[in-house]
């Protein structure tokens, strides 16, 4: 026996009330007149112990009201095993991540469970879950037998990556809706990577008992493509590389054959040796995609028992270079030379600089071009922000940099920020380092910081409402990211040249240049691979289309079917990439993409929990020393069976019968008086 | 006519007069069919005559019809003197139910004044005391005399505690004439000791006769739960519980009334209880016993 809280045990110290009321207190009466008290004798010693015995039954009472008080509170428990338990919930548990796919572990896992669903008793109840990426709860608490086979049977194999965390989080919701006991048998591979980074998150409630049963004693050799780093646009297929590597996860050095291939056609091939579980690097030095989007791939003939992994898609699109449109001051020559040179320095550079002065652009549309750069302007033709304005807001997304120009103004074009004075750090004969940057801000993702960079003004404007990506040191915001409708503005209140900062000097300043393009551009969002189980948006969440159902959305899975609803369709600002494959997907922008979807590459170690991990996940040597066992089995691990329910009966009736015996008593005193 | 006599009845009744009135009378009424009890000058026997024996009692009259000597003997003869001692004392106010002890005492003591001068014509006086003389009623047949004592009866209220000594003292040198001495009490005093101080009385020649008035929870006590006690003459304070009640308390209580009976009777005197729930009639009996007695 147990105590869920037993800190509220301290609540006995409380039977020492009645203690007091019955034994210490001095006991009143009221006095009784006699003619002489010749022939009486003082009883004061026997009197009191007459007065114990006689309260005894109501003391009693009252002291074992206070004790069950104390109980309730400390949540009483007591372990009972499962076999003598028939009213407990049996809970079978599948593994259909990725992993699964290998060999035959998902057909023994399934045999394995419908075995321990015959064996359990036929008043027992059972409910049938699916443990991938989540937990999927196939059935509800039913005694059907047909029904709970049925729903093992239908299990598929599915592209997610396991996470016995997530089994963890659903085994303790569950618990606090069932209050029986629950007996889980997980059937898996018990594949490493399933495991949570936070061992706590795979701890069961108090009465959960866990069956493991592993599907394989030991792991099998892997080889897999781990990554493909391949540009998802481009322009020129002779600069195009595709560098990939490949793994392997307890294999013999060997060598592998790997294919490059196009829509379905084997382009290119070449032969590696992958060291013994280790890892190599390869690259294909052109990628000879037509124009348009292409389906791509990267193949081993790895031979081994887990083929679902040997291929690595993604997906590129071919198109003639994007033109960006870059408007300066008439006297600011070097703003686009710096911002050109980096673009066209770029390693996947698709974009090509078009170059305009600001009283010239007033008759330019926007929505001609990838992105739109303001440099340093003092002012822009009104019909050029009004237009750019609209652009934003459908979508397009524009680049400022507010240089000193704008310390002339009170406002940004575009943005509307108001500017307060900017900091001249030169004048103070000093500059201004970078303090923070956001690095997972797709922009800066590989932009090192910008340790080295000396900034010379910046100018002050209202964070509020904005991503402050980078910011220097003494608070400054240095670069914004504010969404206005469904595109974005990026603020950099510095310059472009290197006159207000000494960034473009910088190598930084390409790859700034470069992450920031194809973000502005939305190249990252219309191609590329992910991984499954991540998420695509497919509107802005402040997008008036997905208030008003305007404008919908296609997306179009693996297998050729929408996996959305029309109402679906016109609503969600999101998508799980739950399969792996290509998706094609357009956007409410009206921007098609193609999007290639690969597995989890850590599904591809197939190397097992170690048995002292098992043993303590399950609590019970046990229940992973005969893994193979039924639920009927030798397996019997005790699980805690909570007291409260009884406890507050024996309160209640405690209760009851004291206020009947203290009313008797009561009853005595009025006739004494 | 018994429940003329109930205490229970005449606490209903206003007025010792009349309380006393209807005692006697219901009391009366009851005597006539026992061949045991006269009244004064009523004929009571024929004896033989034998010499020396006064002549006057000779019934002439039978000796001319029959030549034969009787003597004719009456009772009551002489006028018998009435005397009672009530005590007053705080004790006598204790009560468990309709009649407390001293209202069963001045029932009595009046019903007895009332037999004693309205049937009797013997004379009757009162004292009434607690730990000294309150009141001193002289014996008399006077008009008016049992007004004044059914007077002094209701002004003797119950206060301070009982002394025997000191009162009967001075009642020996108030008492000149011999006759009956009545003491109505509820003797909470040993036994030895009530004797001592009442027995002089009886060494003057008065027949002394002792009611005992006690309430019959004072006999049999109950107690539901430890209590706690309070003398009514000294205010001491006593914590008993139920168990010596039931026990002890009633054999210290019997062997009490068993000494005093036993004592008050080896000094020549009489002992009667009297409970407050019983009818007056015992206490009535007695003194109509013990008046001939005395002739």
């Amino acid at each position: 026996m147990g105590f869920f809280a037993p800190w509220f045990l301290a609540g006995v110290l409380a039977v020492g009330l009645p203690v007091y009321i019955h034994l210490l207190r001095r006991h009143t009466t009221t006095p009784r007149a006699v003619s002489s008290l010749m022939f009486f004798e003082r009883g004061t010693q026997s009197s009191t112990r007459h007065r114990r015995l006689r309260y005894l039954l109501l003391f009693s009472l009252r002291a074992l009201l206070m004790l069950l008080l104390a109980l309730v509170f400390a949540q009483p428990f007591v372990r009972r095993s499962s076999a003598a338990a028939s009213e407990k919930l049996l809970v079978v548990a599948v593994d259909d991540s990725f992993s699964m796919r290998a060999g035959s572990r998902l057909e023994v896992a399934k045999q394995e469970a419908l075995a321990t669903l015959a064996m359990r008793k036929p008043s027992q109840r059972a409910q049938v879950m699916a443990l991938a990426g989540e937990l999927q709860v196939l059935t509800q608490p039913i005694q059907d037998d047909g029904q709970l086979k049925a729903a093992v049977s239908g299990i598929q194999p599915t592209d997610s990556h396991g996470n016995f965390g997530e089994l963890g989080r659903g085994m303790r919701a569950l618990a606090e809706t069932v209050h029986t006991p629950i007996e889980l048998h997980v059937f898996s591979d018990m594949q490493q990577s399933n495991m949570p980074a936070n061992f706590a998150d795979m701890v069961l409630p108090g009465n959960v008992s866990l069956v493991l049963h592993p599907t394989v004693k030991t792991p099998i050799p892997n080889w897999n493509v781990e990554s493909v780093d391949a540009p998802s646009q481009l322009v020129d297929t002779k600069k195009a590389r595709v560098v990939t590597v490949i793994a392997g996860h307890g294999t013999p050095a060997a060598e592998r054959m790997v294919s490059l291939v196009i829509n379905g056609k084997v382009t290119a091939t070449k032969k590696v040796l992958v060291p013994a579980d280790g890892r190599v690097t390869l690259a294909f030095e052109t990628l000879e995609v037509p124009f348009g989007e292409s389906r791509c791939e990267v193949r081993i003939d790895s031979a081994d028992g887990f083929a679902a992994d040997d291929t690595s898609r993604f997906a590129v699109r071919r198109a003639d270079p994007e033109r960006v449109l870059f408007v300066h001051q008439a006297a600011d020559s070097r703003s686009p030379l710096y911002f050109g040179a980096a673009l066209g320095a770029a390693a996947q550079a698709s974009f090509v600089l078009q170059p305009i002065v600001a009283e010239q652009a007033a008759d330019l549309d926007p929505m001609k071009f990838a992105f739109v750069v303001l440099s340093d302007v003092a002012s822009i033709p009104s019909i050029l922000e009004h237009s750019l304005v609209k652009y934003v807001e459908d979508g397009g997304n524009v680049l400022i940099a507010a240089g000193t120009a704008d310390s002339h103004r009170d406002r940004i074009p575009v943005l509307g920020e108001v500017v307060a004075d900017g900091h001249f750090y030169s004048r103070s004969g000093g500059f201004a380092s970078v303090g923070a940057m956001d690095q997972s801000y797709p922009a800066v993702k590989d932009a090192g910081g910008w340790s080295d960079a000396k900034f010379f003004y910046a100018a002050s404007v209202d964070p509020a409402g904005s991503r402050v990506v980078a910011k220097l040191a003494d608070g400054t915001p240095l670069l914004l990211d504010q969404q206005m409708g469904q595109g974005h503005v990026l603020l950099f209140t510095s310059g472009l040249d290197n006159v207000t900062n000494d960034l473009p000097l910088h190598p930084e300043f390409v790859a700034f240049v470069d992450e920031a393009a194809r973000y502005l551009a939305g190249v990252e969002r219309l191609s590329g691979a992910r991984v499954v189980d991540s998420f695509v948006q497919l509107r802005s969440p402040t997008s008036l289309a997905a208030v008003s159902g305007g404008t919908s959305v296609e997306v179009v899975g693996p297998d050729g079917k929408r996996p959305l609803s029309l109402a679906d369709e016109a609503t969600a600002q999101s998508f799980r990439l739950a399969d792996a494959g290509f998706y094609h997907v357009r956007f409410a922008t009206g921007r098609d993409a193609l999007i290639a979807v690969n597995p989890d590459p850590r599904e591809s170690g197939l190397e097992l929990i170690p048995e002292e991990t098992l043993k303590l996940w399950s609590g019970s040597a046990v229940g992973a020393d005969a893994p193979s066992d039924s639920a009927g089995g030798a397996a019997k691990p005790m699980a805690a069976y909570g007291l409260w329910w009884w406890v507050m009966l024996m309160l209640l009736v405690a209760a009851l019968a004291e206020s009947l015996v203290a009313s008797q008593y009561l009853g005595t005193q009025r006739e004494e008086v | 006519m018994q429940r003329f006599l109930d205490p229970r009845v005449l606490a209903g009744i206003n007025g010792l007069d009349l309380i006393a009135k209807t005692v006697v009378d219901g009391f009366v009424t009851g005597l006539h069919r026992s061949p045991d009890f006269g009244f004064s000058q009523e004929f009571a026997e024929y004896r033989a005559y034998t010499p020396g024996d006064d002549l006057r009692h000779v019934d002439w009259n039978l000796f001319a019809r029959t030549e034969r000597t009787y003597l004719k003997r009456y009772r009551g003869e002489t006028n018998g003197q009435l005397t009672i001692l009530l005590d007053a004392s705080n004790s006598m106010q204790f009560t468990s139910h309709e009649v407390s002890k001293m209202n069963y005492a001045r029932y009595a003591a009046a019903a007895l004044f009332y037999l004693a001068i309205h049937n009797q014509r013997d004379p009757a006086g009162l004292i009434v005391f607690d730990d000294e003389v309150r009141e001193f009623i002289r014996p008399s047949t006077r008009a008016g005399q049992l007004q004044r004592l059914l007077a002094g009866l209701e002004q003797a209220e119950p206060r301070a505690r009982t002394n025997f000594e000191k009162p009967m003292q001075y009642f020996q040198e108030l008492l000149r004439r011999r006759g009956m001495v009545i003491i109505i009490s509820d003797f909470y005093e040993e036994p030895e000791a009530i004797v001592k101080a009442i027995e002089p009385l009886r060494f003057h020649g008065s027949e002394v006769v002792l009611f005992h008035v006690l309430d019959p929870q004072e006999i049999q006590p109950k107690l539901n739960g430890p209590s706690i006690l309070v003398d009514l003459e000294t205010e001491q304070r006593m914590e008993v519980i139920p168990e010596y009640v039931k026990g002890e308390y009633r054999r210290r209580m019997d062997a009490h009334l068993e000494q005093l009976e036993s004592r008050t009777k080896a000094a020549g005197m009489d002992y009667h209880l009297l409970v407050t729930d019983k009818p007056l009639d015992a206490a009535l009996s007695e003194y109509l016993f013990l008046r001939p007695r005395r002739n």
